[in-house]
């Protein structure tokens, strides 16, 4: 009823076409795009830390992320599957993620839920740790928009930086209701494949 | 009735505050404009925003239904409410149905027009807002202030004294990252509570069905994936046809209200959860008959990003709640009259047709002009105050007439320069009330510019 209405209403008030523009070509060169993204990164108050070998990267994980939930490479997927109860997930300190491919323009993320078992889990997690690969860093949205190409799948985020708010007076704090702290390894010569 | 200047008048009684708001929006006005010069091709980006929005408009009818169709195919159920009290009435339905009594809600400028909060509470069903911002309001019993920072006219002694008062903070602490972290903890058990989540809506598409929110804190994301049930209420303008067009209104949104190169989490909502529901309501409530309007059709091209309140000499120094509507500044000042033109006829005059809201506008909507326009269909509907009317009139004789001009004025600079004081800043001059009248000089433009350059004048021709 509600719906005959309302597009009869939009059918009644027919305005004249008006054509959809080209799609925006944005002729950005001699972008440095994985210097860009880190310098980006840290600005919104991410972290990044840069790993070259495979060896460097266990050896980081193994340091600085021994205690993490990693959920990389369908590791622990079926310990946390979508039924699980969300109080469990409350417990998660330290999540480590694939990341599938970054944005150079505004150092975001991009994830779907084919990289964790439970939507809730990049959000519900006191810190979150993307994996990234540096050659997987596109400009800009109009290339990241591309990439995915419509396999957005059930749910897909870019994520940049922690959470934050500045609703107190402006103030910035980090660690409004998502991640406090949000770290991305980064890592050269194509290691995490 | 107050108006919008008896409004701005309380709002300017605290004038450490009031130039605290104003600064404020000003500093984020200029990181808005830092953002903009840094990115190659921001006007035609702001230009090829406006077209999508003008064409998505022009073939809504076909881009609603196409939505609806993936949304379906997605495994999201599709509500249409024509009115406000419609979508109330589907979003309470959804909850009963379901058992459920707990709600969290995200920002939505949506809900908040339609006063689903107070409907649903009526109801007795407890409804939590997730922002910090709006938690903060919610708490303090007030409307938002502002579209994109709800609670900026609000100081962070009172927030946290309301937080000592219900949520048990220590008293007078007032370290924002203290009471942020109050927050957190108190809304964490919200998000965990709760039976269902309900989102406003950035953007539809139609080309796949998704809903994309963005937020910085996260909070229509814990909502969302924590509860069972997500509903998101979006108007039927915030449909744009293909996901490749998200790129350009992403890139242009938070530069635009915050000055961030993007959003926290910018989140696209396409299938509901394992053995989870996900509803969507799409709204009218007056926007199928704006389409209609070639005037102010423009104004549905509106993303919310606030720009051009922060931008706004005049909100910046009377503050949102002057305005009186859901939506308070340049934009809201368009919109409200569509709703009620009786009740809202000041707000179109509570700008000073500087154009820099249309300057900042990310998709370009002509707000100055709009305002204008309003100023002129008001005054045709006859809706303005006696006291406006006579004075209008009496202005336009003046001033289409070169005798009384030039009498006029010379009178004037003489009462200016004769009078007393309390003769001239009268009750009747309103204008008078906060400013001072400049010096009268002596002569007119009109005098000094015959004398100057006129015929046989110092400079002027032989």
């Amino acid at each position: 009823m509600d719906r005959n209405k309302i597009l009869l209403n939009i059918q009644r008030n027919k305005i004249k076409p008006v054509k959809l523009p080209e799609p925006f070509y944005s002729a950005e060169k001699g972008v440095n795009k994985v210097s860009l993204f880190k310098e980006i990164l840290l600005q919104i108050g991410g972290d990044c830390i840069e790993v070259n070998t495979t060896e460097e990267l266990n050896f980081l994980l193994h340091n600085n992320f021994k205690n993490a939930t990693d959920l990389r490479r369908n590791k622990l997927l079926e310990k946390f599957p979508s039924s699980y109860s969300k109080e469990s997930l409350e417990g998660l300190k330290t999540v480590i993620l694939e990341g599938q491919f970054g944005v150079a323009e505004n150092g975001s993320i991009w994830v779907n839920d084919s990289n964790f078992p439970n939507r809730l889990i990049p959000f519900i997690s006191e810190e979150l740790v993307l994996c990234l690969d540096s050659t997987q860093i596109v400009r800009n949205m109009h290339d990241a928009y591309f990439k995915i190409n419509n396999a957005i799948s059930g749910f897909g985020v870019f994520i940049s930086g922690p959470s934050k708010t500045s609703d107190i007076e402006q103030h910035l704090v980090y660690g409004a209701h998502g991640a406090k702290k949000l770290v991305v390894i980064l890592s050269h010569e194509n290691i995490l494949k | 009735m107050t108006n919008h200047a008896h409004r701005a008048g309380r709002f300017l009684k605290n004038e450490e505050r009031a130039a605290w708001h104003d600064k404020t929006l000003w500093m984020i006005r200029q990181k808005r404009d830092k953002m903009a010069l840094d990115v190659p091709g921001w006007e035609e980006l702001r230009e090829q925003a406006s077209q999508i929005k003008r064409h998505s408009l022009s073939k809504l009818n076909d881009y609603l239904v196409q939505f609806e169709e993936q949304a379906i195919n997605n495994g999201a159920q599709i509500h249409w409410a024509s009115t406000a009290g419609r979508l109330n009435e589907i979003v309470y339905r959804i909850i009963k149905e379901n058992h459920a009594s707990k709600v969290v809600k995200s920002k939505s400028m949506l809900t908040e027009e339609c006063g689903l909060n107070p409907f649903l509470e009526k109801k007795g069903v407890k409804i939590i807002d997730t922002d910090l911002g709006e938690r903060i309001i919610q708490l303090k019993q007030e409307p938002p202030s502002h579209i994109v920072m709800p609670a900026i006219h609000v100081k962070k002694e009172e927030i946290s004294e309301l937080f000592h008062q219900k949520l048990h903070s220590e008293k007078g602490n007032y370290d924002p990252t203290y009471l942020t972290a109050t927050a957190r903890l108190h809304l964490r058990q919200k998000f965990l509570e709760a039976d269902v989540a309900i989102t406003g809506v950035n953007f539809a598409i139609a080309e796949n069905g998704a809903i994309v929110v963005c937020t910085n804190e996260g909070n229509a994301d814990m909502g969302v994936h924590a509860a069972p049930i997500q509903i998101h209420c979006m108007g039927i303008e915030k449909i744009i046809p293909r996901t490749s067009d998200l790129a350009v209104f992403i890139r242009l949104l938070a530069r635009s209200a915050t000055g961030q190169h993007i959003t926290t989490y910018t989140s696209h909502y396409l299938k509901p959860k394992t053995s989870g529901q996900m509803h969507i309501v799409i709204v009218d409530n007056g926007r199928s008959e704006l389409i209609g309007k070639e005037d102010y059709r423009d104004s549905l091209k509106c993303i919310r990003c606030g720009a051009c309140m922060n931008t706004c000499p005049v909100y910046r120094r009377s503050g949102g709640h002057s305005y009186h509507y859901v939506i308070p500044g340049p934009i809201g000042s368009i919109l409200a009259p569509h709703s009620n033109s009786k009740k809202y006829k000041d707000l179109p005059f509570a700008s000073s047709l500087c154009g820099s809201c249309s300057d900042v506008c990310p998709v370009k909507i002509n707000i100055h002009g709009q305002l204008y326009r309003w100023r002129q269909d008001l005054s045709q509907k006859g809706v303005l105050s006696p006291i406006k009317k006579s004075i209008m009139k009496i202005s336009g004789k003046i001033l289409t007439s070169t005798k009384m001009y030039d009498w006029s004025g010379r009178i004037a600079r003489w009462c200016i320069e004769h009078f007393p004081r309390k003769l001239i800043y009268n009750r009747l001059n309103i204008w008078g009330k906060e400013r001072e009248l400049p010096e009268a000089s002596r002569e007119s433009f009109k005098q000094w510019y015959n004398k100057n350059y006129g015929e046989g004048g110092k400079n002027g021709q032989k």
